[in-house]
């Protein structure tokens, strides 16, 4: 694993008028990671992403680039390379010159420069088109002439703002795995901003959940699914959402809906009203448990999402079956006990794993 | 291995790093960009605006020099009490609104016709580029030496096979009127026809064809359809050419001189011929100043009707 | 069938006729302009003659040549063009693109100035320039021109510049390109198409404008425009020369005006729809 480009951000502050971007972020990213910075739109990931690439000025706080303090420093001085949501790529110039005009401003000799740009073609299949115009290319080879021309000068780090939001869903899935792959081999710092939490999920190293302009929670893509902090970061990871139902929690019983539920384990703190978490996963449809009705049955083919109204609420269920219920259909639900979630009612942070 | 951070960018931006914000950086470079052209702009417009109203004050007249002197604000109270000022207000205020008024509605209705057409706009746009590129002044010389001279200019000569008989189109005074919008709205309808034929263009055609769907007659459909949505079109383009008619001189100067008399004298050639005609250049300036606080008030009043959008 | 096609055959016709009213003057000018002194007058009108190629000799090479008065007015006009654009591109890009804090207020200047009507600055003009010995000479022409294509220049460029997107330049910042190589290697390549239609404009402008260079020129910087009054006497008209002398006048505008129309029509509805400006 490469030992340069860790990023250390200690209490970033931004705000645009009288909107808050960043609360307070302090966020520590290890050399070689791929990082992933996910939330949804609004959340404060793209800004900070910018503030460590330099086009935005936080307005407390420091940042810190291996070690050295990088807050006052230009983004061209920060050794740092981004693809741009857009790509950004300079219309009036070929894929070469796109690619080869970093190169060309620090004053690399021409022969240089055009060793460079071929092999950072190269790496990202395009060089048979270095003589087009960016016009005149899709989509998805615009995105690699972007990432060429990130790779070509081997900087520190690595941003990639949603870099694959242009792209159509299956190219989109193709290329994420790619970049994976090229971010092993190049063993580069890698940065990446997505409000696409499956492919977070499945790329990063480790990522950090932005909710409206606070971090929420840090940690490998398994940990953060499986041990959510919160309320927030639990429904907003996993696809259907987690259900969330109120319920009292008391020592080891857990009443919902008026149904009282045996828990594995014996919790503290006296009685005290929380949201459930229950993964649509670990909702079962079996002969017994608590009482609920079918709403809506959607058929995905391999799977079934089976929408339940239980007592006053509308939750969810994913079955690894074909199962045909009917709407009205009277059914008995139990969940999958160890895999419940336990958060506060008022602050919505985890109490426990039931 | 150690790695080592990149050397400071080039020497340019060196000398700016003394600079602790980028945002003064940024400050500079802007002031660097935009200083010149604001020196030169502030110099050529305000200096010699703020030269005309001082002179408004003086009586400066080339012929009398012995009068010359501070005179205050006599030339505007010789201003107000003067009848040739008020007609040529009134002149100027007939002048720009039929030339406007025409200017939009022909253009509108050419380029409702050649809308229509499937194929060949580029014909029109090209041949309607024509009288705009000339020179208003070179316009004024053609008009009133080819065309409207009687019995030997083309126009005078259709009159005469249509039945219409001769006319003196620049030695009567109403006609000289009538010629002088005539010419101004030949040379810039050109102008108003470009500008609605692409907003017409940019309308999308769905909105047409839901309206048919819900058995609107055609008439409705421009006035319901068309019309709000070239709105932003036509106000400024009403902006636009009200201030060119405001300023229009070349062309009359060309045709009319301003006469018979002072038929055609809109304020802005009256400012001229007492300034270099009878040379007086105190009340020229006084003139001038008048119209120039007239303009501004169309034009931020015209511009007000243009926000609430 | 019959109906759509009487329908197209009726636009047709009366956009061709609005057509012809529109070129006709310039086309008539042409015909007179070779017509010999006899034909010119002559009633019914002559449509069919010899032409006289002679007219055009006489104007340009005869004892009041038009050859000099061409030379002013190109020089003028590319001074003042060139000027213009040097001061006006990179103010536009300020403009449009850097945040400082007097934007606005340059802004509304800059509009403002476009709607002065010229009449208020010949005559200071005419008066200072007097002063200070610049009446008659081509610097302060120049000078003058530059009072309205300057804010007319910059106006235009600006919504090209705005046009490019915000992450061009920060592409290029990371790029390692200062300000100013963003702006020339990046920037400015981008809205050559800008500058085409701004070029365009302002010499137009410059080469048609007529008072100022009636009231400030002279004798020694004559323009053409000034200079087609030679041909109208108080008594008669030199109906043929005026003519050929008018088309001499007219050819580069319409060259460049052929030439250039896609730009002209952009720039015209550009300027149109983002609001206000000068022809």
């Amino acid at each position: 694993m490469s030992a340069i480009g860790s990023v250390r951000l200690r209490d970033i502050v931004k705000t645009h008028g009288p909107v808050v971007a960043l609360e307070s972020l302090n966020l520590d990213i290890e050399p070689g990671e791929f990082f992933a910075l996910l939330g949804p739109s609004g959340s404060g990931k793209t800004t900070t992403l910018r503030i460590v690439a330099g086009l935005e000025q936080a307005d407390r706080g420091t940042v810190a680039i291996d070690g050295r303090d990088v807050t006052r420093l230009q983004p061209g001085d920060r050794d740092v390379a981004m693809v741009f949501q857009s790509y950004a790529l300079y219309p009036h110039m070929t894929v070469a010159q796109n690619i080869g005009f970093t190169l060309r401003m620090v004053g690399t000799p021409r022969a240089q420069i055009e060793r460079a740009v071929r092999e950072a073609a190269a790496r990202v299949k395009i060089d048979h088109l270095l003589d087009r115009r960016p016009g005149q290319l899709s989509g998805g080879q615009q995105q690699r002439v972007a990432l060429a021309r990130a790779i070509v000068r081997e900087p520190r780090l690595f941003l990639l703002d949603e870099p694959l939001s242009n792209l159509d869903a299956k190219l989109r899935v193709e290329t994420r795995v790619e970049l994976k792959k090229l971010q092993r081999a190049l063993d580069v710092t890698t940065i990446y901003v997505t409000h696409d939490q499956e492919e977070a999920m499945t790329i990063a190293d480790r990522m950090a959940i932005f909710i409206e302009g606070r971090l929420m929670q840090v940690g490998t893509p398994e940990a953060v699914f499986e041990r959510p902090d919160s309320v927030a970061v639990a429904s907003f990871l996993g696809n259907p959402p987690m259900n969330l139902v109120p319920g009292e929690l008391d020592g080891r019983t857990l009443v919902v809906d008026g149904h009282h539920i045996t828990l594995p384990h014996d919790h503290a703190g006296g009685a005290r009203p929380v949201t459930v978490g229950i993964r649509p996963g670990d909702v079962r449809i079996d002969g017994e448990g608590l009482p609920a009705s079918v709403y809506l049955t959607e058929l995905l083919g391999e799977t079934t999402i089976v929408n339940l109204r239980f007592g006053e609420q509308l939750i969810k269920a994913r079955l690894l079956e074909k199962r045909h219920l009917r709407e009205g259909d009277e059914v008995r639900i139990s969940f999958n006990l160890p895999n419940v979630h336990l958060f506060d009612s008022a602050s919505g942070e985890r109490i426990a794993l039931a | 291995m150690a790695r080592v951070w990149p050397a400071s960018a080039p020497a340019r931006s060196r000398a700016w790093a003394g600079m602790a914000e980028a945002f003064k950086q940024e400050r500079a470079f802007a002031l660097l960009m935009v200083g010149p052209a604001f020196l030169v702009l502030v110099l050529t417009t305000t200096f010699p605006l703020c030269y005309l109203i001082y002179n408004s004050l003086y009586t400066i007249n080339l012929s009398m020099p012995y009068l010359d002197g501070f005179a205050g604000l006599a030339n505007y109270a010789r201003l107000l009490g003067d009848a040739r000022f008020w007609h040529a207000l009134g002149l100027t205020a007939i002048y720009t609104t039929v030339t406007v008024a025409l200017q939009v509605v022909v253009g509108l209705a050419l380029a409702l016709l050649v809308l229509a057409i499937p194929r060949g706009q580029w014909f029109f746009r090209v041949t309607a580029i024509l009288p705009m590129v000339l020179a208003p002044v070179v316009v004024g010389l053609i008009w009133r030496s080819l065309m409207l001279t009687p019995k030997t200019g083309i126009v005078d000569l259709a009159a005469i096979a249509l039945g219409f008989g001769s006319f003196n189109w620049l030695g009567d005074p109403t006609m000289a009127l009538v010629s002088v919008i005539a010419v101004h709205t030949w040379q810039w309808t050109p102008f108003t026809f470009l500008v609605f034929l692409a907003s017409l263009a940019a309308v999308p055609p769905d909105l047409y064809e839901a309206a048919r769907i819900d058995r609107a007659s055609a008439v409705r459909r421009f006035l319901h359809i068309t019309l709000p949505l070239i709105r932003p079109a036509i106000v400024i383009v009403v902006i636009l050419r009200v201030i060119v008619a405001l300023a229009a001189f070349d062309a009359i100067l060309a045709l009319t001189g301003g006469g018979p008399g002072t038929a055609t004298e809109i304020l802005n050639l009256y400012a001229y011929r007492a300034a270099f005609i009878e040379l007086n250049f105190g009340y020229g300036s006084a003139l001038a100043a008048t119209l120039l606080v007239i303009t501004l008030v169309i034009s931020g009043f015209l511009f007000r009707l243009r926000s609430p959008r | 069938m019959s109906r759509h096609a009487s329908r197209a055959v009726i636009l047709v016709t009366a956009s061709c006729l609005v057509m012809f009213v529109w070129a006709f003057p310039v086309l008539w000018t042409l015909l007179t302009s070779l017509k010999p002194g006899v034909d010119v007058l002559a009633y019914p009108p002559v449509v069919i003659f010899e032409p006289r190629w002679r007219n055009y000799w006489d104007v340009l090479f005869g004892p009041t040549s038009i050859l000099p008065h061409l030379w002013d007015s190109l020089a003028v006009s590319v001074l003042a063009t060139t000027i213009t654009l040097a001061l006006a591109v990179p103010a536009a890009y300020g403009f449009a693109r850097l945040r400082f804090w007097g934007r606005r207020a340059l802004g509304f200047y800059t509009l403002a100035t476009q709607m002065l009507p010229r009449i208020g600055l010949v005559i200071p003009y005419f008066l200072f320039l007097n002063r200070i010995g610049w009446i008659d000479t081509y610097r302060g022409l120049v000078l003058v021109y530059l009072t309205f294509s300057l804010p007319f220049a910059i106006w235009l460029m600006v919504s090209y510049f705005e046009d490019i997107p915000r992450e061009m330049e920060e592409a290029a910042f990371l790029d390692r390109a200062g300000r100013f190589r963003t702006f020339w290697y990046v920037i400015l390549p981008q809205v050559r198409g800008g500058i085409a239609v701004t070029v365009i404009f302002v010499f137009l402008n410059a080469w048609n404008e007529f008072l100022f260079a009636v009231l400030l020129g002279g004798k020694r910087v004559q323009t053409v425009t000034v200079h087609m009054f030679n041909y109208v006497g108080i008594e008669q008209t030199q109906w043929a020369m005026l003519s050929a002398a008018g088309i001499i006048a007219m050819i580069p505008v319409i060259v460049i005006g052929l030439a250039g129309q896609k730009h002209i029509v952009k720039g015209l509805t550009i300027g149109a729809v983002k609001g206000g400006g000068r022809r």
